[in-house]
């Protein structure tokens, strides 16, 4: 069957909107049909969508179609709205509504009860409209657009019980009894407080996005013989950065390529907010306060994946200074969140900081450099985490659901007893996170790493300084094993081991059909053979990079610096070596520590305790590297509430401070008010007198004048 | 001087006196009838003294407005008529409510 792409990208953009807006107003009395509705239309987007990505794939080509949505006369600019599919963006909207819909399957068992139960599924389809609306942007313009309404679509499902205390000083959460309690982290903000971190965390990113955008728009302006059109669409910008017009370009002692730099990183910075990499990562762990699915689709296809999405769409305009930055950024918040993950003890908490881990890979991945093979790799997992991390987290609601809402790690155990196929299923994930040869991230991690350690040949090549590109390497290789431990130590706390809580352990079960056959299927994708089409787990390509290869291929004669084929292979053996090592030392790590000998475990938390300097290292890490809490008091506290008084006080030449100035303008405003007050008696016969008086005054002067 | 006004060979003008004269008892009526019936007919008058205005300058100015003035008063009058129907409308809704047509008592959106 042929369907047009853009067809198809159209039907997966607007049904879901159409869903939402309906359920907008509908929800409370249609609670129940909603539901139907919006899993209906999520499938009838994922079959267009997919077989839309099918025949692009097949054909090899793009579809690129936009109109001119808003003019600026007189200078030729109008920026465009439209639909730009190719290989990366065909399959990525697929993706978003594939799993859509496996999640909207799964939330009708999760949600079945719960009180605002339409609501979830009208905001769900909302979030999946806007997502795909980034997906298919032609230009940044739309990118940006589509990018805020994400952040309110998060906004919506993070604040989903948005009347709930902290769970902290809920009582209700306490007692562990009406369920929709569920899905809450502890210690953490309540659901209100979190939707508006992860919004004004956000707006950091975005301001940087917005400056980007704007200096893209300026730049290609300015400098690139800009013939009119929309100087933000893919082409436009892609065009001028290939003309190398920003070479000869200069403004105020910045060079053009300086410039681009600059332009790249800025809207690299949206990425950042967006994909919650250092130090933009902190709404992310708060983002857990919405329902366990919410998060399922966030960490799957929709927010975070955005980001990742963007670096790779804004690919041919990153400088390879930029690059450098994003490989560090990468790096970095792959090994801080990994050391964070290590000790937390919530179920959620867990899956929240190897998220960030994991966007932090592929954005290292990307760093890397197409020539080192960097840009297929990250892309490459962001699709494998996709599949594998939205499964973790429909088997973590699944255990919720069956815990009634207990997501304390200390109080689990034995469940693959209890619950055996959602046992089977997140093992599956966390083999597959794990990156065990034979599973889909064994794969694309390994690319990523690969292609980190080609950087660093590629630097030495090319006189860049080594450790460069050598530093966000090892920090990626030791993040391995730092996933290997957290991952398998919450799986075997979660679920081997004898119960430490028989109460309620015992009364866990399996969720429905349908929803442990969603379990099951995404487990199926998890492992490699789907990927690369091949059981040999030391395949290096396959169909997917193959769909990639086009773009690769365009980057790499843009960027110059290819790496010879044999070269990258040797690399590539040495890194999985290296890393199957150390994912076999964190899991052994895990099993020591938290399942096999429990007086090695009773013996190690002595030690912790009395052994200062590892005991100072825990609590580092316990408190998330103190960055929360340095936002907490330079920005919560100190600029806003402090800042805020000082400034107010600060007494500027004697005459005017700032607080009777601000207080000298609620005057005036309140006086004109008040003059204005006067006119407004409620008579209608003084309104008509003004108003002829008006009408007879104009008159007057107009005939006055008029000679 | 006045018998050149009102009578000589170009009549506009007692028309145009005409009209002024009623739009000015129009807004006088406005201004300071306090029942909703007696500012409603005000305005009718305005209306009129315009409609007088322009059928007058249809008459006497065929070379600016070339017909147009007639059809432009035709439209007016059932405007008005429109908006007659409407406001009678809603006095009589207030009248129902707080049995009183007077303008000063209606009030309730001033917050008091």
């Amino acid at each position: 069957m042929n369907v047009n792409p853009a067809t198809s990208a159209l039907i997966g953009l607007f049904l879901p909107l159409a869903v939402s807006v309906l359920g907008a107003f509908t929800w409370r009395r249609l609670g129940k049909t909603l539901d139907l509705l919006s899993v209906g239309v999520a499938l009838v987007g994922a079959v267009a969508t997919g077989i839309g990505a099918w025949t692009l794939g097949q054909s090899g080509t793009v579809v690129s179609v936009s109109f001119p949505w808003l003019w600026f006369p007189g200078t030729g600019i109008a920026f465009e709205l439209g639909l730009h599919l190719d290989a990366l963006s065909a399959m990525m909207l697929f993706v978003v509504q594939a799993l859509g819909f496996l999640v909207l399957v799964f939330s009708r068992w999760y949600l079945h009860d719960d009180r605002f139960y339409g609501r979830f599924f009208a905001s769900f389809s909302f979030f999946v409209f806007a997502m795909s609306g980034v997906v298919v942007a032609p230009g940044l313009l739309q990118a940006f657009i589509c990018w805020e309404l994400v952040g309110l679509g998060s906004y919506f499902l993070i604040g989903y019980w948005h009347d709930k205390p902290e769970a902290s000083e809920d009582p209700e959460y306490q007692a562990g009894k009406p369920w929709y309690a569920t899905g809450l982290i502890e210690s953490k903000l309540s659901p209100s407080s979190a939707q508006f971190k992860a919004f004004v965390v956000n707006r950091v990113g975005d301001f940087g996005f917005l400056s980007g955008l704007a200096l893209c728009a300026w730049v290609v302006g300015t400098w690139s013989g800009f013939q009119g059109g929309d100087p933000l669409a893919w082409k436009t910008l892609f065009g001028a950065v290939a003309d190398g017009a920003f070479a000869q370009a200069s403004f105020l002692g910045w060079s053009g390529m300086a410039l681009l730099t600059l332009a790249g990183l800025l809207v690299f910075l949206g990425a950042m907010g967006k994909s919650a990499q250092f130090p933009l990562h902190v709404w992310l762990p708060d983002a857990m306060q919405g329902p366990t699915t919410a998060s399922a689709i966030i960490h799957a296809a929709t927010m975070v994946a955005a980001g990742v999405f963007l670096t790779a769409r804004i690919y041919p305009m990153l400088t390879p200074e930029a690059l450098v930055a994003i490989q560090w950024v990468g790096g970095i918040t792959a090994f801080v969140a990994a050391t964070i993950a290590c000790v937390q003890w919530d179920f959620k908490a867990v899956l929240a900081y190897s998220t960030i881990s994991q966007l932090g890979y592929m954005m290292l991945g990307l760093g890397a450099g197409a020539a080192a093979g960097g840009y297929a790799a990250g892309v490459s997992h962001l699709f494998t985490h996709a599949v594998f991390k939205c499964m973790l987290f429909l088997g973590a609601a699944a255990v919720i659901h069956g815990l009634h809402g207990v997501q304390d790690l200390n109080r689990m155990g034995g469940l693959a007893k209890k619950m055996p196929l959602t046992a089977i299923a997140t093992g599956i994930g966390t083999l597959a996170i794990l990156g065990v040869p034979g599973f889909s991230a064994f794969w694309s991690k390994d690319m990523i790493l690969a292609a980190a350690n080609a950087k660093v040949a590629i630097a030495a090549s090319s006189g860049m300084p080594v450790w460069s590109s050598m530093v966000p390497w090892i920090l990626g290789l030791g993040t391995a094993g730092l996933t290997a431990f957290y991952m398998s130590r919450q799986w075997f706390l979660a679920f081997l081991g004898k119960p430490r809580d028989h109460h309620l352990v015992d009364h866990a079960h399996d969720p429905d059909k349908p929803s442990v056959a969603v379990l099951l299927l995404l487990a199926l994708l998890s492992f490699q053979f789907v990927w690369t089409g091949s059981v040999n787990p030391a395949q290096a390509g396959s169909w997917f990079s193959g769909l990639l290869a086009a773009p690769v291929a365009g980057l790499n004669a843009s960027l110059g610096h290819a790496l010879p084929e044999g070269v990258l292979h040797h690399i590539h053996l040495s890194t999985m070596l290296s890393s199957v090592a150390l994912v076999a030392l964190g899991v052994a790590a895990a099993w020591l520590l938290y399942l096999n000998l429990a007086s090695v475990r009773h013996r190690t938390a002595e030690w912790l305790r009395r052994d200062v300097p590892t005991n100072l290292v825990w609590k580092f890490l316990a408190n998330l590297w103190f960055i929360d809490k340095a936002y907490d008091f330079l920005f919560v506290e100190g600029l806003g509430r402090r800042g805020g008084k000082a400034v107010a006080k600060t007494d500027m030449g004697g005459t005017i401070s700032l607080d009777r100035a601000i207080d000298q303008a609620a005057g005036l405003s309140g006086w004109a008010g008040r003059f204005a007050n006067l006119f407004q008696s409620g008579r209608s016969g003084a309104y008509a007198g003004w108003t002829s008086l008006a009408v007879f005054g104009a008159l007057a002067l107009v005939l006055l004048y008029s000679k | 001087m006045i018998d050149l006004v009102l009578a000589g060979p170009d009549r506009l003008a007692p028309y145009l006196l005409l009209a002024a004269a009623l739009f000015s008892l129009g807004v006088f009526a406005c201004v300071t009838r306090r029942n909703a019936v007696g500012y409603l007919m005000g305005i009718e008058l305005m209306l009129n003294a315009a409609n007088l205005n322009m059928v007058a300058y249809g008459r006497f100015r065929t070379e600016l407005l070339a017909g147009h003035a007639q059809v432009a008063t035709l439209f007016v009058i059932a405007l008005a008529a429109a908006e007659a129907a409407v406001a009678l409308a809603l006095v009589y809704a207030i009248f129902r409510n707080i049995r009183d047509v007077d303008l000063d008592k209606i009030r309730s959106l001033n917050g008091e």
